[in-house]
Formats: C-alpha cells, sequence, structure tokens
C-alpha cells in the first residue's frame, strides 16, 4: 500500500490535473496550497540555510571578527520599515543599496560574460578554417547581421534594408520555432513525471503489482 | 468532408487532453524501448567529466526544483554516479530556492547509497543552500567558505576533509549547473567569466535553446538539453561503464530514457494534431473562398 505522503501527492496531483475539465474549488483549494507552502518553505529555507549559518551564528560565535556582517543585517532589516508608514521612506536607502549593487554586478556580467564572448565569437578569421565552418560561420553572420537590422529602429527602413530585415525574420521564426519545440517538450516531460509518479508510485502499489 | 472539418476544428479541446493523457500513460505502462542518439554537446559534457583524473573537484550545482525534476534530477543524477565512479571528489550546492534543497538532498541520498564505499565529507559533500545565486558566485570565485560557511548539516567547513584543500572556485575542474531559469546563465556569464572555471549546464528544455549560443561561443564545455540530453547521457553511461548499464536496464526508478519512449510518442501525436488541424483549417478556407 502506498503510504500517506504519495496518497496527499497523488490526490493533490488529481486536484491540479482537474482543472483541465473545468475550474474547481478542488483546483483553487491546491493552487492556493501550493502557494502558501511553496512561501513557507522558501522563508524556512532561507533562514536555516542563509542567515543562520551566514549572519546569525558569526555574529554571536565570534563577534570581533565578523562585526562587519551588521551592515548587511541592518540593511535587511530596513527592508521591512514599509511596513510601518511614517518611517517606511527608510526602507528605500537599503532597497537603493541592493539594487545599486545588482545593477554593478549585473552590468559587468552582461559586458564580459554576453556581449564581448558573443561578439568575439561572430567575428572569426575564415583563412584558417575548413569548407564547412566557414559555411556554417557565414551563415552565423548573416543571421547575426540581419536580425540587428531588423531591431534598428533608428532610421525607417527603406527598400534595401527592408529585405535584409526580411531575412531576419526569417532567422528569428526559426528561432521560434525551435524554441517552441523545446517548450513543447519541457512541458510533457513535466507530464511525464507526473504520471510516472501517479502510475509507478501509487496505483501500481495500490492494485499490488510491484 | 467539410462538414467534418468543421467539427473537427470545434472538437472541445478535453478531448486532445485525453489523447495526449493517454499518449504519456501507455508507454509508461508498457515500454517500447525506443533507442537514443547522442548529440554533440551530450558528448562533450561527458568526455570532459571522463578526462579528469580521481580526487579532481567537480561542484554539482542543484539550480532547479520540483517543478522541473523529472527532466533535471536524472542529469544531476547521472553526472554523479560518473563521477563516484571515477572518484572525483562532488560538491553538492544549491542555489534554486523552491525545493532545490529537497531535491539535492534526496539526489546525494539515492546515489551515495549506490556507492556504500564512499565517505560523506570526504569524496562527497553537501553545503546546502544559498540565497542570492549572482551574489553567491562572486564570492565563491575567491572564497567558498565565505558563501558556504558550512555544510547542509551545520558542520564548519574548516572540519570537513574534502574541502580542505579546496579554497575558490578557480582549484574546480568543472561546474556542472544543473538549471531552470536564469541560474544556469548565471555561471557561465559570471562564475565562468570571472574565475575561468569550465561550465557544464543542464537546462530544462525549454531553457536550453538559449544555451546554445554560448556554447557556440566556447562559454560551456558541454550541454545536457531536457529530458532528451538527460536519456543521452544515460546511454553514454551505460555503453562506458557495464554496471551502469545493468542498472539503468533494472531499476525500477524513473530514468530519462524510460522517460523518452512517452516523448516520442506524444510528439508524433502533437504532430498529427498540428496537421489535422491546419488540413482543417485550408480546406475550410478553401470551402469559404469557393462560397
Amino acid at each position: 500500500m502506498p503510504d500517506i505522503g504519495t496518497w496527499v501527492a497523488a490526490l493533490l496531483t488529481l486536484f491540479a490535473f482537474s482543472f483541465l475539465y473545468k475550474d474547481n474549488p478542488l483546483f483553487r483549494f491546491t493552487e492556493s496550497l501550493f502557494a502558501g507552502v511553496s512561501l513557507g518553505y522558501y522563508v524556512g529555507t532561507t533562514l536555516n540555510q542563509t542567515l543562520v549559518p551566514n549572519l546569525i551564528k558569526p555574529l554571536t560565535h565570534d563577534f570581533n571578527q565578523n562585526w562587519d556582517l551588521l551592515v548587511p543585517g541592518l540593511l535587511g532589516l530596513l527592508l521591512y520599515m514599509r511596513y510601518v508608514p511614517k518611517t517606511g521612506w527608510v526602507a528605500r536607502y537599503a532597497l537603493g543599496i541592493y539594487v545599486a549593487y545588482y545593477i554593478g554586478l549585473d552590468f559587468t556580467r552582461r559586458i564580459h560574460g554576453e556581449v564581448l564572448p558573443q561578439l568575439g565569437r561572430a567575428i572569426v578569421p575564415l583563412s584558417h578554417l575548413d569548407g564547412h565552418t566557414i559555411f556554417y560561420s557565414l551563415i552565423f553572420a548573416i543571421g547575426v547581421f540581419s536580425v540587428l537590422i531588423y531591431f534598428f529602429f533608428s532610421k525607417e527602413q527603406d527598400q534595401f534594408t527592408r529585405r535584409i530585415a526580411r531575412v531576419g525574420i526569417w532567422f528569428l521564426m526559426v528561432s521560434f520555432g525551435a524554441a517552441f519545440g523545446f517548450t513543447v517538450m519541457g512541458r510533457v516531460a513535466l507530464l511525464i513525471g507526473r504520471l510516472n509518479f501517479l502510475i509507478l508510485d501509487w496505483i501500481y502499489p495500490l492494485i499490488g503489482i510491484r | 468532408m467539410a462538414r467534418f472539418f468543421d467539427k473537427l476544428l470545434n472538437l472541445d479541446r478535453r478531448w486532445l487532453f485525453l489523447l495526449v493523457f493517454l499518449g504519456v500513460a501507455v508507454p509508461i505502462i508498457l515500454p517500447i524501448g525506443l533507442p537514443v542518439t547522442t548529440t554533440g554537446p551530450t558528448r562533450s559534457a561527458f568526455e570532459y567529466i571522463e578526462a579528469l583524473k580521481p580526487g579532481d573537484y567537480v561542484i554539482i550545482s542543484f539550480d532547479y526544483g520540483p517543478s522541473s525534476a523529472p527532466e533535471n534530477d536524472p542529469m544531476a543524477e547521472g553526472i554523479m554516479r560518473q563521477c563516484f565512479l571515477k572518484k572525483i571528489r562532488v560538491v553538492v550546492i544549491v542555489l534554486y530556492q523552491l525545493g532545490g534543497l529537497q531535491l539535492a538532498s534526496n539526489s546525494v541520498a539515492k546515489v551515495s547509497a549506490e556507492f556504500p564505499n564512499l565517505k560523506y565529507g570526504v569524496d562527497y559533500v553537501n553545503l546546502g543552500y544559498k540565497d542570492g545565486a549572482a551574489a553567491v558566485m562572486k564570492r565563491m570565485g575567491d572564497d567558498i567558505a565565505g558563501a558556504f560557511p558550512t555544510d547542509v548539516r551545520g558542520t564548519p567547513l574548516s572540519q570537513i576533509p574534502i574541502m580542505k584543500g579546496l579554497r575558490s572556485l578557480r582549484q574546480v575542474s568543472v561546474v556542472v549547473t544543473v538549471a531552470t531559469g536564469l541560474i544556469g546563465e548565471y555561471w557561465i556569464t559570471q562564475a565562468h567569466q570571472q574565475s575561468g572555471v569550465p561550465v557544464i549546464v543542464g537546462p530544462t528544455a525549454v531553457g536550453a535553446p538559449k544555451y546554445y549560443a554560448y556554447l557556440n561561443a566556447g562559454q560551456l564545455v558541454g550541454m545536457l538539453g531536457g529530458m532528451k540530453g538527460a536519456a543521452e547521457y544515460e546511454k553514454l553511461l551505460a555503453a562506458r561503464y557495464p554496471e551502469l548499464g545493468r542498472f539503468y536496464k533494472t531499476t525500477r526508478a524513473f530514468t530519462a530514457t524510460k522517460g523518452m519512449d512517452a516523448q516520442t510518442v506524444i510528439h508524433f501525436v502533437i504532430i498529427l494534431f498540428i496537421l489535422i488541424g491546419n488540413i482543417a483549417f485550408m480546406s475550410r478556407r478553401a470551402a469559404q473562398k469557393k462560397a
């Protein structure tokens, strides 16, 4: 016989699937339960795995070595001041620092991790390459160029650039098609996972199949 | 005929849901065992790990949750098995908030039970979850213990033998990010660019297309795209290691290879839907033009 956890998971899965027939209270119950449990899980995990070992323990065990952690700790607390109407403005300072940190981090990440390496790949010397790679690189270069032209909105397109943009649209369509195919595969994989659970872990033990 | 196509175009979509359900359920109940072919990005990932030496460090980052576990679990577990067989030291971390920690703990417990000679803290370790993925990677580039002062059980890193020789990401042979959402990208665009650590990504199928650009630019050493990528990896493992071949053939647990039967059947069903839908649509349009 399946254990109680399997029963709960199986019934909640069926409640979630019931939406495919039509909206109903069981689905809405499952949806709300999922949202609530997810939030509770997130708070609990962050407290146990991040706040306690990275902030509270270092401060309580060795304050002299870790006093600087008071600064991020205090900034974190300030974020909650927004719930006190009179002093809500204080939260903006903490939010400002938080946003500034991630802008700085993201800015360098985008430039050094995305723009420059991708640009470098788009500009390759063809002299050392074999025929297949040259062909592949040319297709790649045409794709990049035509899509860039399609997204160039600072000047009205004339007859010539409109034709190049048209090629860009074809490249985009191929990429959207690939993305859609992968998306279908991904969603089906989730269904496979759920049905696999329902059949192998719930129904089979229930009817005595091992 | 026009009436038939009209009926088809107005068919209640719940009939399609039922067909999709059957298309997935039947191959689970009656497995077909369809062949899986391997692709370049998966082979590159496999061979890269194969070339590592015993004692090298591999970080497996569980950057996904239960919503994509059927795709990502087989990848993480397959790579863990390969590392354990090769005596590569595995450091597990979690950067995805919703359920990632539970999945990582489950996978570590499941795979380590298959290798009873390996010891927690000596051959592998689970450092647990940390919030703020990008900031955590930034810190790990200089000081892993700064980002993860303890393991998942609360033991300080200084007391864990496997962590004694590992200070920063620069000493890690490869990071395997099994990812949904943005965290896989952070590993490539931030950790790889900052510290030069090689990265293998195991994204969900939904996320896979965007990683081809990184693969093409040489920022990735390999990729396992969705359930198909995981099934390819299982095939490569089974071919290289007979004990894993036997395991994947006989296990009752879910594997990506088993899932690919249902994937193939359902893709066939969806292609059929698209064809019938388009034929019906074009026939109706032709009939309307005539009228």
